[in-house]
């Protein structure tokens, strides 16, 4: 028992107005149902409010939502092994890119150096011959690899958008 | 012709409520959803609306109220489980709801204008009523509305708010008093 019996007949009496002589006395001992009779004139004024011509979304529209939202959540559902699949790709190739850079940093930057004119000019001279070589064809094999592998991903990303 | 379609679409009506009762026990089907829908919605759409004072926020509600239920996936039988259950979303929903607009109003300050029904400068008796009844607690409007409005006993309005059936006791009588008060405050008390 989690209120008093008496308080749904009490809120009856006290919209529709016809009150039983048990039902008015019992309001003298029970504080719950005299609060209840306070406000539930009002409260009943309240529900009869009209709600204006307001016009509910129609049921049918909300079901093929719905729907459409379930279908749609079961697709992420079943693309997130593929999502964190791709996010595992970016950050290994990533780290593959600043692995290479870092460990040929030097050499590469000789590399660059030397496409510069007057380098090239000295070069031709053959005074300065030793960086252009030290960067083997398997550095740029790598460095094609690596490359391939991001196209591959981005255009793996873009497709799989689509 | 046309006769013919008049007479055939309350039949098909009928049918589809009457299959809509007979499938208890089964998932919830377009027809069951569409029946169950036309009894509770309207119900559902005006608590909410006495909740928030505004009828665009009650739309959105309701709707979003409506998917929750259709994601559960409803096969429960009762038809009083669903009613419940669907009470229990929006009351969750409408609390929601108020909490994100303390977060926007602690934001946006003084620029955002109160709800549309709950305004103070409309002279009508809708809107004085709407006025009295947002300056209670949402869970005390919520309380006052499933006891008064709704007729709900204490367990169902425990249900719906997520507190103990003996809880909802104190907190009823307690939201009587105050809007009680704020009535003797108005002038509006019932003599």
């Amino acid at each position: 028992m989690t209120g008093c019996r008496f308080e749904p007949d009490v809120i009856r009496a006290a919209a529709s107005g016809e009150w039983t002589s048990s039902l008015r006395g019992h309001l003298d001992v029970c504080a719950d149902c005299a609060a209840a009779v306070e406000v539930g004139p009002w409260m009943e004024d309240f529900a009869r409010l009209d709600d204006r011509e307001h016009i509910l979304p129609d049921p049918a529209v909300l079901w093929l939502k719905a729907k459409l939202m379930q279908s749609n959540t079961m697709m992420q559902r079943v693309a997130l092994p593929i999502t964190r699949l791709q996010i595992g790709a970016y950050l290994a190739v990533a780290a593959c890119w600043a692995a290479v850079l870092t460990w040929k940093w030097p050499l590469i930057q000789a590399w660059a150096n030397s496409l510069t004119p007057s380098h090239v000019v000295l070069a031709s001279a053959g005074t300065q011959a030793a960086a252009t070589a030290s960067l083997s064809v398997s550095f740029f094999a790598g460095i094609v690899v690596l490359s391939s592998a991001t196209v591959f991903l981005a255009m793996h990303t873009i497709l799989a958008e689509d | 012709m046309l006769a013919e379609g008049v007479l055939i679409a309350p039949q098909f009506m009928a049918a589809r409520a009457e299959k809509a009762r007979r499938m208890p026990n089964e998932p919830m089907d377009e027809a069951r959803f569409e029946a169950f829908y036309r009894k509770t919605a309207g119900k559902i759409w005006s608590y909410i609306y006495r909740m928030t004072g505004d009828a665009a926020a009650a739309d959105d509600l309701l709707q979003k109220t409506f998917f929750r239920f259709l994601r559960s996936n409803p096969v429960i039988a009762d038809e009083d489980h669903l009613r419940r259950y669907v009470y229990k979303t929006a009351t969750n929903l409408v609390f929601d709801h108020f909490r994100e607009a303390k977060r926007d109003r602690a934001i946006a300050a003084a620029e955002m204008p109160p709800p549309d029904d709950f305004r103070a400068d409309r002279g009508e008796l809708r809107h004085d009523m709407m006025r009295v009844f947002g300056e209670l607690k949402p869970q005390e409007r919520a309380l006052l509305w499933l006891a008064h409005v709704e007729g709900s006993s204490h367990e169902e309005i425990g249900d719906a708010l997520g507190v103990k059936a003996k809880s909802v006791k104190v907190m009823l009588f307690r939201a009587r008093k105050h809007l009680g008060a704020l009535l003797s405050k108005k002038g509006l008390a019932p003599q």
